[in-house]
């Protein structure tokens, strides 16, 4: 009898501390809901912190989570922003009225591209969506376009994660913005079938396919090849120095780039705690540090890029409005469906 | 449980209808068991209904998904379940059988070392098993280029498939290795020691006797495999195998379509009612006739030196695969993270303990509700609680994310109600993710009660209860010290789940919550895996001693003092 009253105990003393714990909203802090999953990020806010005096609270899950999460909680959500890692999660969010406009006044250094209209909404990182390709089997000249993957050439040749993530989907809008819908499919269905096997794996992975000689071309993000290449494992950086990176559609509209981003919540009843953040991230000294850490692009402009950027390049952009990328993001989701790209 | 119900025993009721006067033995009155039965379940089977809604509701993406997708989940679903449960069968069945009758050196350490893989998260053996592709590629290209692009795809294909099933078989076989364990070391001894002195071989007993009697157990422990292969959402997305849960969260994400996607969660969760429903006719066919009282230790034969070998070797391979190869290879790169100059401090260590705090709170508190629920079962098992039971259970065959939403909406509504008021708000609070814990695990004390109570003899409750006690004081007195084994068992083992959880957690945390699962899925996510084994480890060795506790408890509850 004596241990079931011990657990007892202990099982309503937890429980009470449950309740006890309950996070009681501070005047000091703002509250963050955040896709994005880096230890940088941790670093900007404590720094954030000691400049300010004011406290981070973070909730890490993925955008669509978070929407459903906010919707729920509606005007009782602690939340003050709302952060991704791309695009379609601000539309969507903003689609759900869930984004009231941020001051006009701190969106002033970036450009009106990479900020909603009625700035619900700014960019704080760009990264692009580029080829990574072998060195040794693949000449740059062999490459041009995204649309040219698709050429009976790369049969057996292409290695590409899962379209369940999001950076195809994105990059697949806009083959559907540039294109049409049949176009988009049809790419779809020869991109899949010039792949050297099933999708599998993160972008890492990919590069890891061409460097081991399975693939000759990997679709992935530019920040993912600075990441090897730093990487503490001398397995990682021999694949990011088998590969070199190429910029498609220079000719054309120019290469694909998502952008990380923030809103400012309608329930947000810390606004001044929560622009001060904003303005924080958008500060030439922070801008500054997301490419030597996370080797994402600045979003503002006049901020030196990393050496390893420099190395790729200057690069022509396309200038999609951002908001296509949420617009279509279904679409793009039922033609990979549709055309049998995993 | 102190406060005794009057005595009911004579207890009069009026049977309007017919005027006629009824007189009934124990019968609570009013039915407040029957309350409790029907609060407890309805509590958790709120967030339950808020998905079974969607079950008529038609999303726009649905026919799309039906036309394009869907079977190729099913399929994939279909083969991964097959797959995990026939290496599961292979990896525990037989190792529990050798364990239970047969002396051979080491058995001692496999009779609760095959129990420890459970401590392993799948995603966690993922990272560690997708290396298994990644070294294979020498290979595969040598195929490619010898025999062809066709032999190198259903190469890539076998490896692929073959080492998830592999290791999702190895890691999840302890459930059923635990339920045959107890079954050949409690129910079957008599009969097998029958057949022994009557001269049977000892295949013919492990066919003919052991197997037969140790059906139903095995049907129960698979059912618990196959949820947890259901609701896997890392592993399969990492091996490239979309599953029937990754069409949940693809619908949900990418084509922004939720009544779609929680129609397929809806219908998942109604494939696994129906596949429970099954599984009691095809036990309550099959229920044998068990001594219940286990007649202690009986002789264990001895195996000569090749066949010691061999025993050895058949409960090595699980082990090894299941827990030895990925903890070795998880300390390794634990080990490199340490030593490197920019060591992954663990994020929050305040949170962490939050989350311990949290884990243990809300196993101690289900395990006892999963008694009180069940004992009121069984007091009157009619069809209404029994059914409420199922329903309370069934969060456990639902994907974590879905019963993540199913809370939002319940706690969404009571927000709103209670906004203005003095009462308290609780989404985002610790309530609400102990809450879901509760919905999403509920089924594993309540199994554990179940069975506990089904050992309790009906004649020492009635001779409780006819000596005046009612069924409040039956219950705290006879009833919860023996069941104090399972109860801490059930505890334990929903600790260790609770641990491992991951999608719920994610999306219901309070802010600056971290669990151990939770840090190592961000730290996985910047694919530093090195600094990710710090995190892994822990809930590894955290689990493996609830586990201990657990298996301490299992073994010995059936020597009540």
């Amino acid at each position: 009898m004596k241990v079931p009253r011990i657990f007892s105990l202990l099982g309503f003393a937890s429980l009470f501390a449950l309740f006890l714990s309950d996070s009681v909203q501070a005047e000091n802090t703002v509250t963050l809901y955040t896709q994005r999953h880096y230890e940088f990020d941790e670093k900007l806010h404590e720094e954030f912190t000691e400049k300010t005096g004011i406290k981070v609270e973070v909730v890490k899950a993925t955008a669509d989570e978070l929407i459903a999460r906010l919707e729920q909680e509606g005007e009782n959500s602690p939340a003050d922003l709302f952060m991704t890692a791309d695009a379609g999660g601000l539309d969507r969010a903003s689609k759900a009225g869930l984004l009231a406009a941020m001051p006009a006044s701190l969106l002033e250094s970036v450009p009106d591209r990479l900020h909603d209209p009625e700035s619900l909404w700014t960019a704080i990182t760009q990264r692009a969506r580029v080829l990574a390709y072998s060195k040794d089997r693949v000449k740059a000249s062999d490459l041009s376009t995204y649309e040219d993957l698709a050429d009976a050439k790369w049969k057996g040749r292409l290695s590409i994660r899962s379209s369940s993530n999001i950076y195809n989907q994105s990059l697949m809008t806009t083959i559907i913005e540039a294109n049409d819908a049949e176009t988009a499919e049809a790419w779809a269905k020869a991109v899949r079938g010039n792949m050297a096997r099933p999708p599998q794996g993160s972008d890492r992975d990919q590069i890891r396919a061409v460097a081991a000689g399975l693939a000759d071309v990997a679709l992935v993000n530019t920040y993912y090849v600075g990441l090897l290449e730093n990487s503490s494992e001398k397995k990682d950086r021999d694949a990011a120095s088998a590969v070199s990176i190429f910029f498609p559609n220079q000719d054309g509209r120019g290469a694909h780039v998502n952008i990380s981003g923030v809103g400012l919540l309608k329930s947000s009843k810390n606004r001044e705690a929560a622009a001060k953040l904003i303005e924080f991230l958008l500060s030439p000294e922070t801008q500054a540090q997301y490419p030597n850490a996370t080797y994402e692009y600045p979003v503002v402009d006049g901020v030196a890029w990393s050496e390893i950027q420099e190395r790729w390049g200057k690069f022509k952009a396309d200038e999609v409005p951002l908001k296509v990328l949420g617009e279509r993001n279904a679409e793009a989701v039922r033609l990979f469906n549709k055309a049998g790209w995993e | 449980m102190n406060t005794v119900a009057p005595s009911s025993l004579g207890s009069v009721e009026d049977s309007a209808s017919t005027g006629k006067r009824i007189y009934r033995l124990n019968r609570p009155h009013p039915d407040r068991w029957g309350v409790l039965v029907g609060g407890v379940a309805l509590l958790i089977s709120l967030p339950l209904l808020a998905i079974l809604v969607y079950l008529t509701q038609e999303g726009p993406e649905w026919s799309h998904l039906v036309e394009t997708v869907l079977p190729t989940y099913v399929s994939n679903t279909l083969i991964l379940v097959t797959g995990v449960s026939l290496v599961a069968i292979l990896f525990s069945v037989l190792p529990a059988y050798l364990v239970s009758y047969y002396e051979f050196p080491g058995r001692r350490l496999f009779q609760w070392a095959l129990i420890l893989p459970l401590a392993l998260p799948t995603y966690v053996a993922a990272f560690v098993f997708f290396e298994g592709p990644e070294a294979a590629i020498p290979f595969l290209i040598w195929i490619r280029s010898e025999f062809g692009v066709d032999a190198f795809l259903a190469w890539e294909k076998v490896i692929r498939y073959g080492l998830l099933i592999l290791m999702m078989g190895a890691v999840l076989s302890p459930y059923l290795f635990v339920a045959c364990r107890a079954t050949f070391q409690q129910q079957t001894r008599s009969a097998i020691e029958a057949a022994r002195c009557l001269g049977m071989n000892s295949r013919g007993i492990f066919f003919r006797i052991a197997l037969p009697l140790a059906r139903p157990a095995m049907v129960g422990g698979l059912a618990l495999i196959v949820m947890e292969v259901i609701n896997d959402y890392g592993a399969v997305h990492f091996f490239g195998v979309p599953t029937l849960t990754e069409g949940i969260f693809r619908t949900w994400f990418g084509m922004g379509d939720r009544v779609s996607a929680l129609r397929l969660a809806g219908m998942v969760m109604v494939a696994i009612a129906l596949l429970l429903i099954l599984e009691r006719q095809l036990r309550g066919k099959a229920r044998f006739e068990a001594s219940t009282t286990s007649s202690g230790l009986c002789r264990l034969i001895p195996l000569s030196r090749g066949k010691g070998a061999l025993a050895i070797l058949i409960c090595l391979v699980p082990l090894v695969i299941g827990f030895i190869y990925p903890v070795a290879r998880l300390s390794q790169w634990a080990a490199l993270d340490l030593m490197s100059d920019r060591p992954a401090v663990l994020a929050a260590s305040a949170g962490l303990i939050r989350g311990l705090v949290l884990a243990l709170g809300v196993s101690v508190g289900a395990s006892l509700v999963a008694a009180v629920f069940f004992y009121a079962v069984r007091l009157r098992g009619n069809g209404w609680r029994l059914g409420g039971a199922r329903l309370a259970g069934l969060g456990y065959a639902t994907p974590g994310a879905v019963i993540a939403l199913g809370v939002l909406a319940v706690l969404g509504a009571w927000d709103r109600w209670a906004g203005d008021s003095f009462l308290p708000l609780l989404s985002g609070t610790l309530f609400a993710i102990g809450f879901a814990y509760f919905v999403r695990f509920f089924a594993i004390p309540l199994q554990f009660s179940r069975s506990g109570l089904s050992r309790i003899g009906r004649p020492i409750e009635e001779a409780a209860r006819l000596s005046g006690k009612g069924p409040a004081a039956t219950f705290g007195r006879i009833h919860l010290p023996l069941l104090r084994g399972p109860l801490i068992a059930a505890g334990m083992l929903l600790f260790v789940d609770i641990l491992k959880e991951l999608p719920l957690t994610l999306i219901l945390r309070p802010a600056n919550f971290e669990t151990l699962a939770t840090s190592a899925y961000s730290l996985a996510k910047e694919a530093r895996l090195q600094a990710c084994a710090v995190p892994s480890l822990l809930i590894v060795i955290a689990g493996g001693i609830g586990l201990m506790i657990m298996n301490r408890w299992m073994s010995s509850d059936s020597s009540h003092d």
